[in-house]
């Protein structure tokens, strides 16, 4: 007797198969799953907007309803690429339009969006719900306007660190009166001043509402007033945290703030008052996460007495005004913490930042579930990395940065290979790296040897030689994201194993010493990777010498031909 | 930093926030420069030996990040530097602006005025037989200490 699983079986089983990876590796098993998988696969992840393009996503996934896409390579974060490198959302809008695509979410990083795209999008999928931007550029508050007014359904509009331009048009006010369904609105990043009768209009009709982050032009007692609608929020960023702490207007704050019971993060705080912090001691015991890393006005007592009320914090973002001493207060205070990160109060780096080893030290050993760091700090040492090592084994990203980027451990002179070394030996989990300080090619030679879970690695100003490299591409089998600038790596260290790319998102060299003619020869070899060569924007000249350096190549593979799109200053080989 | 904040809120900051001349931590590391308080923003500032300076690519961090601390930098550029100032016993404190004085003798003289009062700091003359007229001006330190005013170069 023979047991047949239908198809249909077989696609309510994939139902529960939720994960990107799971799915893709469900997709390989054979025909048939390949047929029932795609067809009922509604959420894709596309790492590189390049990688593929949008006809055969749509030829492949045509019940496609959510959609996450990434533009410029991460680097552009640092103004390493020029404005206008691409990563166009345009093109991938019109195709899901003229398709009929049923798009409801869309989800996008680094890339170009234009208020045209915004407008086709506001326009072409009616159960559109949710639209959240990080790093984005190339709109205005016109192009909100539009997702305001056409989204019927919208649920979400998360606008994370995006350059907008801002019209100081009255977008907000473009949310018809029907819209209530409303679950988050983040505006923190727009810098224009907004309608605040609207804001409190369309909070007071979105019983839904748990997540909202406002923007500078919101005052304190618009967020009180906000507070009193919406005591059910989640998740809250201020706008303007400023008042007099002896006014009637900051004591309704406090009261309204005292009835959130349900906020479990918190951020903003873009301009602040550190007396009016008191107002916010009555939910602190519930936070998970505190943003303060936009929050300069804010240090010293007000800082740490803000802090040592967060016993449940699980992430913390800060800024080094914090010091080394506030790293010990939070280190007491925070035992569930999983995740820091300090950012550096001085932005050109030319200062002193106020945190060195001794705060991670400090946090290492009172937090011992820390998994996840980012941490801009004066100096680091090789013993402070080991003991940080032996306390935290349970790291999946460890990103370091000392402003100096060729420091050596002050105190022994030498290179951070060792402490470093120590971090990949200790933390079998670790997926992503970013290192710093003074670093031969020791350091490389431990990652390759110990990091096998390693999946994405930056450096910087680091290594002697291409055996540097070498370590790395032969050793981390699972790196799908290498970025290098300012190393000595060359051609062939890039040459010795093409293959390898191919196994990998992305790979970026800038500063280095990969020449022309070594690049042209991968582009050869290797017809299923993009090699790009980037010249600053005012630069449209390539010197055509095979010797010359590189300034900036960026790889990566795809399933489809040349990009159409790149702009005079890319060179594609 | 303090400095910042006091430009933008005037008559909410207490005297507790900090002045130019609050004190470095007194242990840590010997690279740190008293005499170059960066939050004035009038110091000079020590170059790192790494050769880039002011780049826009360098630390790592995002451009919008980046912007809101500069804008941060740049209020302290001006030539205000306004810090509240209490006596005891009187709920209502005073503002000044620190940067309008030249050292410490022109703020402790500016100051007997504002509160008619005899004030003692780091370098003062005590007169014993005047002294339940003297006042003691102090400062909220970063680690929460209450200082005497005038132990710290006034640069």
């Amino acid at each position: 007797m023979m047991m047949i699983i239908v198809d249909e079986v077989i696609e309510h089983i994939f139902d529960f198969i939720t994960s990107h990876k799971d799915r893709n590796s469900v997709s390989l098993v054979c025909k048939s799953w390949y047929k029932i998988e795609r067809y009922s696969r509604q959420r894709v992840f596309i790492g590189n907007c390049y990688s593929i393009s949008p006809e055969r996503l749509i030829a492949r996934f045509p019940g496609l309803k959510s959609l996450t896409l990434k533009g410029k390579p991460h680097f552009a974060d640092f103004n390493l690429v020029p404005h206008d490198w691409g990563g166009f959302l345009d093109p991938w809008i019109k195709a899901f339009a003229k398709n009929r695509i049923g798009l409801e979410e869309l989800r996008l990083k680094r890339m170009v969006v234009s208020d045209e795209s915004l407008e086709l999008l506001s326009k072409s999928f009616v159960n559109f719900k949710s639209l959240i931007l990080v790093s984005c550029e190339g709109f205005t508050t016109d192009g909100l306007a539009a997702i305001a007014a056409n989204c019927r359904n919208l649920r979400e509009l998360d606008l994370q660190e995006n350059e907008v331009d801002d019209h100081r048009g009255h977008w907000l006010s473009c949310f018809p009166e029907s819209c209530t369904s409303l679950v988050s609105l983040n505006f923190a990043c727009l810098k224009g001043e907004i309608n605040l009768a609207a804001l409190e209009r369309l909070v007071a009709r979105s019983p839904n509402l748990k997540s909202l982050r406002l923007n500078r032009s919101v005052p304190l007692d618009t967020l009180q007033k906000l507070l009193m609608r919406a005591p059910q929020l989640l998740d809250l960023g201020t706008g303007s945290y400023v008042h007099d702490p002896s006014s009637e207007a900051y004591n309704e704050l406090k009261a309204s703030i005292q009835k959130c019971k349900s906020i479990r993060s918190l951020s903003g705080f873009l301009e602040v008052a550190p007396r009016c912090m008191a107002a916010i001691y009555p939910i602190c015991a519930n936070l998970t996460f505190l943003n303060l890393s936009y929050a300069a006005g804010l240090h010293g007592n007000a800082l740490t007495k803000l802090i040592q009320h967060c016993n449940k914090l699980q992430r913390l973002w800060i800024l080094d005004c914090i010091g080394d001493k506030g790293l010990g207060v939070v280190a007491s205070t925070c035992k569930e913490l999983q995740e820091l990160r300090v950012f550096p109060s001085d932005p050109y780096g030319a200062g002193n930042a106020a945190v060195t080893e001794e705060g991670l030290v400090l946090i290492s050993a009172g937090c011992p579930k820390l998994n996840s760091l980012l941490y801009f700090c004066q100096q680091m040492t090789n013993a402070a990395l080991i003991t940080v090592a032996k306390n935290c084994p349970n790291f999946i990203r460890f990103r370091l940065c000392t402003l100096d980027p060729t420091k050596p451990d002050p105190v022994t002179n030498l290179p951070l290979d060792e402490g470093f070394g120590a971090i990949v030996q200790s933390c079998k989990g670790l997926k992503r790296l970013s290192l710093s300080g003074l670093l031969t090619d020791q350091v490389f030679l431990y990652i390759g040897m110990y990091a096998e879970q390693l999946e994405m690695l930056s450096i910087a100003f680091a290594g002697e030689s291409d055996k540097g490299m070498l370590y790395v591409l032969n050793g981390c089998k699972k790196l799908r994201k290498l970025e290098i600038r300012d190393c000595p790596f060359g051609n062939a260290a890039l040459l010795e194993d093409v293959g390898k790319y191919e196994t990998m998102r992305s790979l970026w060299m800038s500063s280095c010493e990969v020449t022309l003619g070594a690049c042209k020869t991968l582009a050869e070899k290797m017809p299923r990777l993009k090699v790009e060569l980037i010249n600053d924007s005012d630069q449209m000249e390539f010197n055509l010498d095979d010797d010359q350096k590189v300034e900036k190549m960026y790889l990566y593979r795809s399933v489809v031909g040349h990009r159409e799109d790149a702009p005079e200053f890319v060179w594609i080989l | 930093m303090g400095r910042a904040s006091s430009s933008s809120s005037s008559s909410i900051e207490s005297s507790s926030n900090h002045f130019a001349f609050s004190s470095s931590k007194a242990s840590s590391s010997s690279q740190r420069d008293l005499s170059t308080d960066l939050r004035l923003g009038l110091s000079i500032s020590t170059s790192p030996s790494f050769p880039r300076e002011q780049q826009s690519d360098w630390p790592p961090i995002k451009p919008l990040l980046r912007q809101a601390l500069a804008e941060d930098e740049n209020e302290c550029n001006s030539a205000t530097f306004f810090v509240k100032v209490y006596m005891e016993g009187i709920p209502i404190g005073r503002k000044l602006n620190l940067l309008a004085h030249q050292s410490y003798y022109d703020l402790i003289r500016t100051l007997e005025n504002m509160f008619t009062t005899n004030i003692i700091w780091a370098e003062a003359e005590v007169d014993g037989d005047h002294y339940e007229k003297y006042h003691v001006l102090t400062y909220e330190d970063k680690e929460g200490d209450w200082m005497m005013v005038g132990d710290v170069p006034w640069e």
